[in-house]
């Protein structure tokens, strides 16, 4: 399993479960997960946190299978079978990977529209741990 | 100062197993005049729902999460038996990590005891909006038989001194002592029952309507005066055998009646089939909710339909989107698999 920390963890709950993404304070560009210099212009340091709205297009996504899941999702396969992951452009810019829950994965599309949902990731240590996943907008 | 509920919201997981289906397996299926039942998906909890549900209601108000200053969660099937649980949800939905929260978990009665602090905190502060998120999928073992009626659901519930849509007009309790039905020991996690069916019946009538008959007391109100009755679901026939005790006819019942096609949603029964009754009341309308927690307790409530803003989705649209699964795969999200 690849084994993420409790620490680590807890520092990406801000980014987890509720989206907040870093305005870069010299282009204006939103970082998403925080970075030490703006990716974008890669000229400042300094960034205003903003919430995200979660709403975003499906921009490329693979469909993980049997033997294709990483050990933390083995068991999610093996209940529900196969599970979409996506990269996905967030309305205010940013590009964030992330599953899709409540599709088929088959009726996954690039530029179908997705909005984002506090879902149980995985459980590792007895601890759940929560973060986003995409789900179909409009529902 | 009048208060009340300013905006609601529902939620129920699409997956649905069919009474059928536990025939196939069991030769027969105990929840009487439950047809189908929601389960809750893989990647969900009742602490994932109730985050969704919270949103649902802050937006039918619409009100920002910023602005609660109370916060109540409830469900009897809580991921963890110890840990602050509210957290995840206020962390999750922008809840100011300042607002006072609770959990109550111990009972099915927890959905209206979260209702009823936090109505006292809208009571004791007249500015304070209160946020109250009730969240449940119970869990037996897939031997006892009372397991076939257990399903999932979430409500939440905005209460204010402003812009309220059904007014609190009163309420009244009862607690006493029963035991053997429904009962989770210390070490146990899944939930026993001797099933001494007179007996439970006896507890359930017993608490029920002594709260019920005495809010109708308190109120000098008769039960012909209620257009809507909630009453707790541990399946479709509990209601009707408390509501004819109390004077209360089939039809008051019927738009509440969510066990029919969820099962007993736990904690979350009556805050469910209020959101129902809520979706289909006119203004003017009055409406009763009875809970019920085994072990034992009963809490009733009054409200005045007095505004036409409903839950967004409704009801009705969020119980007609389903998804059938099959018994293996209900046994597999059930984690009965070992």
């Amino acid at each position: 399993m690849a084994h993420v920390s409790i620490p680590m963890y807890w520092r990406t709950i801000p980014q987890r479960y509720s989206l907040v993404g870093y305005k870069c304070k010299k282009c204006g560009s939103v970082n998403f997960p925080p970075k030490g210099v703006c990716k974008y212009c890669s000229a400042s340091s300094e960034f205003e946190e903003v919430k995200l709205s979660g709403r975003g297009k499906v921009h490329t996504f693979v469909l993980i299978s049997a033997g294709g899941a990483p050990p933390e999702f083995a068991e999610q396969e093996k209940a529900g079978g196969q599970y979409p992951v996506a990269i996905v452009q967030l309305e205010e810019g940013p590009k964030v990977i992330g599953q899709i829950a409540d599709i088929n994965p088959k009726d996954v599309k690039i530029d179908m529209p997705v909005t984002t949902e506090l879902r149980k990731i995985y459980t590792e240590e007895g601890v759940i741990r929560y973060g986003f996943k995409f789900v179909p907008a409009g529902k | 100062m009048a208060i009340g509920i300013s905006g609601y919201g529902v939620y129920i997981p699409k997956l649905r197993i069919k009474k059928e289906d536990y025939a196939k397996a069991w030769g027969s299926f105990s929840a009487a005049g439950v047809s189908e039942k929601s389960v809750m998906g893989f990647d969900e909890d009742v602490l994932t729902a109730a985050a969704k549900v919270s949103r649902r209601a802050l937006e039918s108000v619409p009100i920002g999460p910023e602005k609660v200053t109370r916060f109540a969660l409830a469900s009897t099937t809580p991921p963890y038996v110890e840990k602050v649980l509210s957290g995840t949800v206020m962390v999750s939905v922008g809840i100011p990590n300042q607002t006072l929260s609770s959990d109550h978990t111990s009972s099915t009665r927890a959905g209206t005891e979260a209702m009823l602090s936090a109505f006292e905190h809208v009571q004791a502060n007249p500015k304070g909006v209160a946020l109250v998120a009730v969240a449940d999928a119970p869990i037996a073992s897939m031997w006892d038989s009372f397991e076939h009626a257990l399903g999932a659901g979430a409500a939440a519930y905005v209460l204010s001194s402003e812009n309220i849509v059904a007014e609190l007009e009163g309420h009244a309790s009862y607690a006493s002592e029963y035991f053997g039905e429904r009962f989770k020991p210390r070490d146990e996690s899944l939930i026993h029952d001797l099933n001494v069916k007179k007996f439970s019946e006896s507890s359930v009538i017993t608490n029920t309507t002594k709260a019920g008959n005495a809010l109708l007391k308190k109120l000098g109100r008769k039960p012909e005066e209620y257009q809507h009755v909630v009453i707790q679901q541990p399946d479709a026939r509990v209601p009707t055998t408390v509501g004819s005790r109390m004077q209360f006819t089939e039809h008051q019942l019927a738009a509440g009646m969510t066990s029919k096609v969820l099962g007993d949603l736990g904690a979350a029964s009556t805050p469910v089939s209020l959101a129902a009754a809520l979706d289909d009341a006119k203004p003017g309308d009055r409406i009763m909710v009875i809970s019920y927690g085994s072990g034992s307790g009963s809490d009733a409530l009054s409200f005045k339909v007095v505004g036409d803003r409903k839950a967004a989705p409704r009801f009705q649209a969020e119980a007609d989107q389903k998804e059938y699964i099959d018994y293996i795969k209900y046994l597999k999200l059930k984690g009965a698999i070992l």
